[in-house]
């Protein structure tokens, strides 16, 4: 594998923590992938084989609200991981990836993950490194639900103007508390939608009608001398009417 | 039992007084009831119009009637006869509808805007219209706001429907016609709400409006593209019976047939 690549691999979160000799093991046992834009990388409900960590270009992690619309739950780039925890804890897919540019990224199936794991010690040492760093950085996800639980507390609905409910620096498709932050998310929507019924309401509740200008209407019209003599004539028609 | 008056009124222009009251009335004509229809719109005519009567077309007008220069029965012309050829104008022939146009030629109204209207003798127009034609209805269509024409129309109907939209300032202006409507002692007063945005919630408009006011709303009608296009040239109720708008309109239809 190229020195190139080998810089870009030193780079990531993932593997920051290796020494040049675990991060040339690691080249050796993953291979490099190229995605053009929109392609997809991953499927959720796909078995989780193996993890990827970018090397250059963007993506973008999707999962479907309850409409079948797609929700962009996180972006990630170089130097990110994906579908790492998946490894671990042995479950499908729980998110979509999909490539927005050109994309280059490492990837390492869990058979080689392991394999490493279990042959070389400083990879494991560097990549249990990484992985405590992540845990601190999941931390940014309920950050983020406390900071939008404390704005919608307020009535301040502008973050849902961006539509990308997250941009984490830390990469992750940890995978529950993304759901969580995008369950979360659509939460706020809905509440949002139903305020709005309610404002339309309102609005029409607040029919005011200026009580003082509504006598002094009614008084400058039945004041003349015209409106006298048409009351007159209207009651008189009126009985005539009524006595046929 | 004599003929009732049916007057349209609103207190801004355009709310859709000359649509309502074309609509109702041939409503109102395809149950079988006679109907007439008077447009004392007269510095701004329209109705006509709406029953494909054109300038040429038009014979005398109530402006020949309040000038001497013709009698009611002149005036009156028959729509069930002279059916115009829109889809919805059709079903009219042979129905008793009468219209009774005011003039459209600009002398003749600046003419009337100068002398003024002889009230004693509009009003003889109507009674006369009523007693000659037979009719069971006779629909006024006004002028907005409360001029004295108006007044007038007000004071001699049976049956008053003002119409208004859904905002502040119609309900402000509606709540002076109101007012004057129960001091002239109307004695059938409905409120009908037109061009409401369909987002609202429309029993909570009409529910809003009779607590305000203490008189019924008939119906909410909603704002419609498809009014706005296809209305003013034929008559909408009856060209497309099953739209929304015109379901509602059909709803005011029970509340003048059941008036005392
Ligand atoms: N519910 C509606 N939705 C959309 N357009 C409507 C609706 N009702 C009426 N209109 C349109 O609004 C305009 C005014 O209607 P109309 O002439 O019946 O009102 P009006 O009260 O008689 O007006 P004026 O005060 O000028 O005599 C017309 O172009 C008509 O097509
Ligand atoms: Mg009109």
């Amino acid at each position: 594998m190229s020195d190139a690549i080998l810089q870009k691999i030193r780079k990531t979160e993932f593997f920051k923590e290796l020494s040049d000799a675990a991060t040339s093991a690691v080249a050796e046992n993953a291979s490099v992938r190229h995605y053009v834009p929109n392609e997809t990388v991953m499927r959720k409900g796909d078995p989780a084989d193996s993890f990827f960590v970018i090397l250059d270009g963007h993506l973008k992690i999707v999962t479907t609200d309850a409409k079948g619309d797609e929700i962009i739950i996180n972006k990630v780039g170089p130097g990110e991981a994906i579908g790492e925890l998946a490894l671990v804890d042995d479950r499908p897919r729980s998110a979509g990836v999909i490539a927005l540019d050109e994309v280059e990224v490492l990837e390492l199936t869990k058979e080689a993950f392991f394999k490493l794991l279990e042959q070389r010690l400083d990879v494991s040492l560097g990549i249990l490194r990484g992985f405590s760093n992540r845990l601190r950085f999941s931390t940014t996800y309920i950050e983020k639900v406390i900071d939008w639980s404390q704005k919608t507390a307020a009535g301040d609905y502008s973050f849902l103007e961006q539509t990308q409910p997250i941009t984490n620096p830390a990469g992750s498709d940890d995978a529950k508390a993304a759901q969580l932050l995008s369950t979360f998310y659509s939460m706020v929507r809905k509440v949002k939608e139903r305020e709005d019924d309610l404002k339309h309401e309102l609005e029409r509740l607040t029919f005011e009608i200026d009580q003082e200008r509504r006598k002094r209407e009614f008084d400058e019209i039945t004041s003349t001398e015209f409106y006298a003599n048409l009351k007159e004539q209207a009651k008189a028609l009126r009985q005539k009417r009524n006595s046929k | 039992m004599a003929g009732k008056i049916v007057s349209i009124h609103s207190f801004r222009g355009g709310t859709g007084k000359s649509n309502t009251t074309a609509n109702l009335a041939s409503q109102v004509a395809l149950t079988g009831k006679r109907v007439g229809v008077v447009d004392t719109d007269i510095q701004s005519p329209g109705i006509h119009v709406l029953f494909g009567l054109d300038e040429q077309k038009m014979g005398k007008t109530l402006n020949d009637f309040l000038h001497g220069k013709a009698t009611i029965r002149e005036v009156g012309f028959s729509v069930g006869d002279n059916p115009g050829d829109g889809e919805g104008l059709v079903k009219l022939a042979g129905k008793n509808l009468f219209l009774f146009p005011s003039s459209i030629k600009g002398g003749d109204i600046s003419q009337i805007l100068r002398e003024g209207i002889d009230f004693n003798m509009l009003n003889e127009g109507l009674q006369t219209a009523i007693t000659e034609f037979e009719l069971d209805y006779l629909f006024i269509d006004t002028h907005p706001g409360l001029n004295e024409e108006t007044l007038l129309s007000i004071a001699t109907s049976d049956i008053l429907i003002i119409i208004l939209r859904p905002d502040s300032q119609d309900l402000q202006g509606t709540s002076v016609t109101v007012d004057i409507a129960r001091s002239l002692d109307v004695p059938n007063l409905f409120l009908m709400v037109n061009k409401a945005l369909p987002k609202y919630d429309f029993a909570g408009i009409k529910s809003d409006i009779e607590k305000q006011f203490q008189a019924t709303v008939t119906s909410v009608l909603p704002l419609s593209f498809d009014m706005a296009e296809n209305a003013s040239k034929d008559l909408f109720s009856l060209r497309y019976p099953d739209h929304e708008w015109s379901v509602a309109l059909k709803k005011v239809v029970p509340y003048i047939l059941e008036a005392k």
